[in-house]
């Protein structure tokens, strides 16, 4: 029997009863969304995180000697290094900011930020762009995202504290805001007022046109290895992102491990009972010729079928939440990744063939006599 | 004629020791192309077991079978397949269609378990479908379908590989009597038609009439093969011991199933019998 035949017939079994679909494709599909889902909202929340990092235009971080991200990470370098990164052959400018992790007090209530102190003088450090307001600030002026603002029911004008003083929004962010943080920027003279101090935290180096960043970060290193650490813009957010990667992958590796198993017993559970509900029907099969690699190519293909129709609707609808979730939630993201629908495939595969096990043993141990005896 | 079947001393024994069953001893007949034998006989007889080894589903303990040319009872099962594909047709008792499967698809995936594609093999089904009045039922579920309908997929699916040799377990079983005539008249139509032998195991003895042949089996044994004869009138087969008519016409004995047919054969003999010389 050819394998259109074999899948048809499959296909029909699979189909034929609609509340044993169903629940088989549901299951399975639960079960590769629950995985897909997870990882779709830490890929997500960690693309957020390094917004402020991969929207900065920097080609090149400066930070000080060992900080390799800014995430937890607490960095001072001097305008002695910034200066000397600025000189590096290659260097368009060197911009410094001055970060640190603290609230904000919005409309009463206090939101975990990355404050970054940037100066509007310079061409980076300061947000990409604003959706309202001016990016130009003034003393005691602040932008803060378009989130908060609006979780608060703040506006330009309005006062928040950060730092323990009191500022005026002048501009408003759309995307700096992630399920851990939101991202607030003021004036760098301010946040060295507040800090009593002009040291800062990392430099933001543009790349001449025609320069290799890669080339730049090692002549930076060989001059001030030992005060600073310098990383291209896409190692910098890598080693940001990877933080949230290994604070989140037991979480991962568990949520990951239940998908797997949920599926799998769904998965094996309605094959068998499907295969067990028509052993009189395969035993017919057997009895009018068909061999047993046959019969256990249709349970494989119910398996396949039932588990590609799980992947693709959990897909369609991690693809979906993706779309809607950030308008009800808006801190939340969810990215859906080559990589993970790969891996979400390659464990639908092994639920099916460890689901098929069970049930192929049962079709060898068919009788194909059994048709005659009713 | 060379039979196609061919049974010889075959013998099935279920378990060993104390729990030992024999239930099939020492059994042999021919079965010739085109012939229909009816095997009856109580329940437990062996009938089925009987049935099973002639269609390569069961091996015998010992003795020989034998398909046309291929000796099956010698084959190995990974051999066996193929000959229930493509040298017998399975008639089961209680029609088993597939229930996810329409009529013709039914009747295809024999055509397709032998190598066709699903178009060839609905192709190859159809018209036998059609042949069997079920042409407007072609895309219907089994579930669908009256009893005597199903029957007729399940013949159809037994045709579809032209095979040598039909096996009909209770063919008429589950039908009512008129469905049950017309089913054997259809098996007896094919069977002379196409040439193709019909063992039929059955209670039934109603349809006594329309076989060849009628092998007595109880306690795994033949007991007493009844011959039929031909009623030369109406072409009916007619148990020589219980025909309800018979006659003597120029020497010989002639069996017939009604009265009717015997008056009709003595107004004008010549017409149905003509001396051998």
């Amino acid at each position: 029997m050819r394998a259109e035949g074999l899948f048809y017939l499959a296909w029909r079994n699979l189909a034929q009863s609609r509340t044993q679909f169903s629940l088989g494709v549901g299951g399975v599909t639960l079960a590769l969304l629950l995985m897909l889902a997870l990882d779709a909202l830490l890929t997500g929340t960690g693309e957020n995180l390094v917004a402020y990092i991969t929207q900065s235009g920097a080609d090149i971080f400066v930070a000080q000697e060992g900080v390799k991200n800014m995430h937890m990470a607490a960095s001072a370098i001097t305008r002695r290094d910034v200066s000397l990164a600025s000189h590096a052959a290659g260097v368009a400018s060197a911009s410094p900011i001055l970060y640190i992790a603290g609230p904000v007090k919005a409309g009463g209530a206090e939101v975990l930020s990355y404050i970054v102190g940037f100066d509007p003088a310079e061409p980076l450090g300061g947000p990409s762009e604003v959706v309202a307001g001016t990016t130009a600030l003034r003393e005691d002026e602040a932008i803060i995202d378009g989130v908060v603002a609006r979780s608060q029911g703040l506006n330009l004008g309005d006062e928040v504290e950060i730092l323990g003083e009191t500022f005026t929004i002048a501009g408003l962010t759309e995307g700096q805001t992630n399920i851990i943080n939101s991202v607030t920027f003021i004036r760098l003279r301010d946040f060295q007022k507040l800090s009593g101090s002009d040291a800062v935290s990392y430099a933001l180096l543009k790349v001449k046109p025609g320069y290799d960043p890669d080339a730049v970060v090692a002549a930076i290193t060989t001059r001030n290895a030992d005060d600073v650490n310098a990383l291209t813009r896409a190692d910098f957010a890598r080693e940001e992102r990877q933080i949230i990667q290994d604070m989140s992958l037991e979480v991962i590796n568990i949520m990951n491990l239940a998908g797997l198993l949920i599926g799998l017993a769904v998965t094996a559970l309605t094959l068998y009972t499907s295969v067990l509900h028509r052993r009189q029907e395969y035993g017919v099969l057997k009895a009018i010729g068909a061999k047993n690699w046959q019969l256990y190519t249709v349970v494989i293909a119910q398996a396949v079928l039932s588990l590609s129709l799980g992947a693709g609707l959990a897909v369609g609808l991690v693809w979906l939440l993706g779309l809607t979730l950030p308008l009800v939630i808006p801190n939340v993201a969810l990215v859906l990744t080559g990589q993970a629908v790969i891996r979400v495939g390659l464990a639908a595969l092994l639920i099916g063939v460890i689901a098929a096990l069970a049930p192929a043993w049962q079709m060898a141990r068919l009788d194909p006599a059994q048709g005659f005896r009713g | 004629m060379e039979p196609i079947l061919v049974v010889e001393n075959v013998t099935r024994r279920f378990g060993n020791g104390a729990t030992e069953v024999v239930a099939v001893k020492d059994i042999s007949f021919t079965v010739a192309p085109g012939e229909i034998a009816l095997i009856m006989g109580p329940s437990g007889s062996g009938k089925t077991t009987l049935l099973s080894m002639v269609g390569g589903l069961l091996k015998p303990s010992a003795g020989r079978i034998q398909i046309g040319p291929d000796e099956i009872s010698a084959m190995d099962e990974r051999r066996l397949p193929e000959v229930r594909l493509r040298r017998v047709g399975f008639i089961f008792q209680d029609f088993n269609l597939l229930s996810a499967l329409s009529c013709l698809d039914n009747t295809a995936i024999v055509a397709q378990l032998a190598g066709r594609s699903r178009q060839q093999a609905q192709q190859q089904a159809r018209p036998l479908l059609e042949q069997l009045g079920l042409g407007h039922r072609l895309n219907f579920p089994p579930e669908k379908l009256s009893g005597g309908e199903k029957q007729r997929v399940a013949i159809a699916r037994a045709l579809v590989n032209q095979p040598d040799i039909i096996l009909a377990d209770e063919p008429t079983a589950n039908l009512d009597s008129q469905h049950g005539h017309e089913t054997m008249r259809r098996l007896r139509r094919i069977a002379k038609e196409e040439n193709r032998s019909v063992i039929i195991v059955s209670h039934d003895q109603r349809i006594k009439d329309i076989a060849d042949r009628v092998l007595w089996l109880e306690d795994g044994q033949f007991k007493d093969v009844v011959e039929m004869a031909i009623d030369p009138v109406c072409g009916m087969a007619v148990d020589r011991e219980h025909t309800p008519a018979r006659t003597e016409y120029d020497g010989r004995l002639f069996y017939f199933c009604a009265l009717g047919c015997r008056d009709e054969f003595l107004a004008a003999p010549e017409q149905f019998w003509t001396r051998q010389s």
